[in-house]
């Protein structure tokens, strides 16, 4: 019931999509209605089309956001917390890496990469590393010197500070870099896929797009958001398990 | 970073006349902190062009990349192209402030239930990547400036959106008791307590929505445009011109720098309070946010406005840029 009720904007827009579509009062031709569009999804699993560009995009994003993540946390941690002499040295380069637009990219790495899988993994992974590297240096520089006063008093460790003390209060803006790069994965990952691949999501819509089966697009275009929501949800869904343990740790060790 | 002082405060350490060699240290010595890596980066690359450890094939020096822009100056009007891609974005960035902000003021404030409703419905929509309705967008606009930006509007929307609603949702509802009981009308309410509280968080958005747009910017001028810098770069990749690739990377690179730069100007400029809100501590003792000139804060402004204007100016006139290298 509260399902329903959570959700109930997107099946009145989808009941919309379908009555006007139907009914002619926007072109069908442009817009097919949503059940044609779930019957090519439908159809393209049959012919296990779409299968194939899914796992050929997952294939992309997910090694290139896990690079990036596993970089870019404790690169950011450190240059926030250990570091600072060197982040305040390395604050214009890497604002200046920041902007080397992917796209821009791709025609230069491809120079050196070839065209086969390694230089779409690169790209996404580039993306992904900046919005991560920044939120993480952001909280660790934001962290209560307090807390960090009173744990050297304590007698930690510098390890022993960054995990007890600099972690937990970094982790939700780090976790909020982390999700927005997941985000930009899949954004770039479509776009660089479109254009130029041979296979993936991004591929297929550009293929649908030159063949103008346009309910084919709208059934592509539907599979890559409900992938994003899908994958957006897992991550969430990770973060507040974990960050709902760190945070309650946090407070129990405030008290 | 001052050095530290033996004497007890109150008495000077030693002489208190600083020659002028001395004043002028630390300032080099925080430039050299500020911009010596990146100088570094740029010799070695200067470098590894001239003693051929990489080819200028693929690696073109920096000189030659320099050489490019101005060539690219010259011959094809290169700043006209910056310009124009400027125009773009911004427009695209005015046209997602008018729709979103409105909107999720609407959708927190005016009609919070209908908002929690729309929820799922908006998220979803923040995650369709336009790039894909780019033909549909055509098909709907014509050929021509309104499908590019309409997507560009379409993906910075949704962050001014969200940022927008997670703001205005969170409004102190104390602070609209207060002024309440201050016999504030709806007026003032707004623009004293809910419009000062909600900026920081709508400008974090709009920052987020930009860079994003920019990133955008380029692809969609890839795909289909006559003009602007991801139509210079996309030209030169197929024409295996490497040092024009460089070279239009190198202004797309400056670009965003200095659109990062201006919005954090505006940001400490005019919403420095709000850093020092969200977390005092750095601001603790002595050390307080250090004020922007204002003067160049207006000029930067106006130069904002004025690149605005002469890029759209370009882009409504329609100028017709040839690209070919004679």
């Amino acid at each position: 019931m509260s399902f329903l009720r959570k959700h109930a904007a997107i099946f009145i827009f989808l009941a919309l999509w379908e009555g006007l579509s139907r009914f002619q009062i926007i072109d069908p031709l442009f817009f097919p209605p949503f059940t044609k569009v779930l019957a090519t999804i439908a159809d393209l699993f049959k012919l296990g089309v779409l299968e194939r560009q899914i796992t050929a995009s997952l294939y992309r994003a997910i090694p290139g956001f896990l690079l990036a993540t596993i970089i870019g946390v404790p690169l950011g941690l450190l240059l926030g917390g250990w570091f600072k002499n060197i982040n305040g040295f390395l604050e214009l380069p890497l604002e200046v890496f920041s902007q080397l637009n992917p796209f821009l990219l791709f025609h230069i790495i491809i120079l050196f990469m070839g065209i086969g899988e390694a230089p779409k993994v690169t790209i996404v992974a580039w993306t992904c590393l900046w919005p991560i590297v920044f939120s993480s240096i952001n909280g660790a520089v934001n962290v209560n010197p307090h807390l960090i006063k009173s744990g050297r008093a304590f007698g930690l460790s510098r390890i022993a500070l960054i995990r007890k003390i600099v972690w937990p209060a970094a982790a939700p803006l780090v976790f909020a870099g982390v999700r927005l790069s997941l985000g930009y994965s899949l954004f770039m990952l479509i776009a660089a896929e479109m254009m130029g691949a041979s296979s993936g999501l991004g591929f297929m819509v550009m293929r649908t797009q030159e063949a103008f089966q346009l309910d084919r697009l709208f059934a592509t275009v539907t599979v890559i958001a409900f992938l994003g929501l899908f994958l957006d949800f897992l991550l969430r869904l990770f973060g507040e398990k974990f960050l709902l343990l760190k945070m309650e740790s946090h407070l129990n060790a405030t008290d | 970073m001052k050095p530290l002082s033996l004497a007890a405060p109150g008495f000077p350490a030693s002489s208190p006349r600083k020659s002028w060699s001395r004043s002028l240290w630390p300032r080099w010595e925080s430039g050299l902190q500020k911009y010596g890596v990146l100088l570094f980066l740029l010799f070695i690359w200067e470098l590894s062009g001239q003693a051929h450890w990489v080819s200028q094939e693929i690696v073109p020096s920096l000189s030659l990349s320099l050489r490019a822009i101005a060539e690219m100056w010259i011959q094809i009007n290169l700043g006209s192209h910056i310009l124009i891609s400027l125009g773009r974005v911004i427009t695209g960035l005015v046209i997602a402030i008018i729709i979103g902000v409105p909107l999720a003021f609407i959708l927190s404030r005016v009609w919070p239930t209908l908002g929690e409703r729309v929820d799922s419905l908006t998220r979803v929509f923040g995650l369709i990547n336009p790039y894909c309705f780019f033909p549909l967008f055509v098909i709907m606009f014509g050929l021509g400036e309104t499908p590019k930006i309409a997507v560009l509007s379409w993906v910075s929307l949704w962050p001014i959106f969200f940022g927008s609603q997670a703001a205005f949702r969170a409004v102190d509802p104390q602070l609209i008791k207060t002024a309440k009981s201050l016999c504030c009308g709806p007026w003032a309410i707004f623009w004293k307590v809910t419009a000062p509280s909600s900026l920081p968080s709508i400008f974090n958005g709009a920052r987020v929505g930009v860079e994003m747009s920019f990133f955008i910017l380029i692809a969609a001028e890839m795909t289909g445009a006559t003009a602007g810098l991801g139509w210079i770069i996309h030209n030169a990749g197929a024409a295996y011109e490497t040092d024009r690739i460089y070279g239009a990377g190198i202004c797309v690179v400056i670009l965003g720098v200095g659109l990062n730069r201006f919005l954090h100007l505006i940001r400490r400029g005019f919403l420095a309070w709000s850093d020092y809100m969200a977390s005092p501590w750095l601001y603790a003792g002595h050390s307080s946010p250090k004020p922007v000139n204002r003067i160049i804060l207006w000029l930067s402004c106006l130069i904002f406005v004025l690149v605005f204007g002469l890029g759209l100016w370009k882009i409504i006139l329609g100028e017709n840029l040839i690209i070919a290298r004679p």
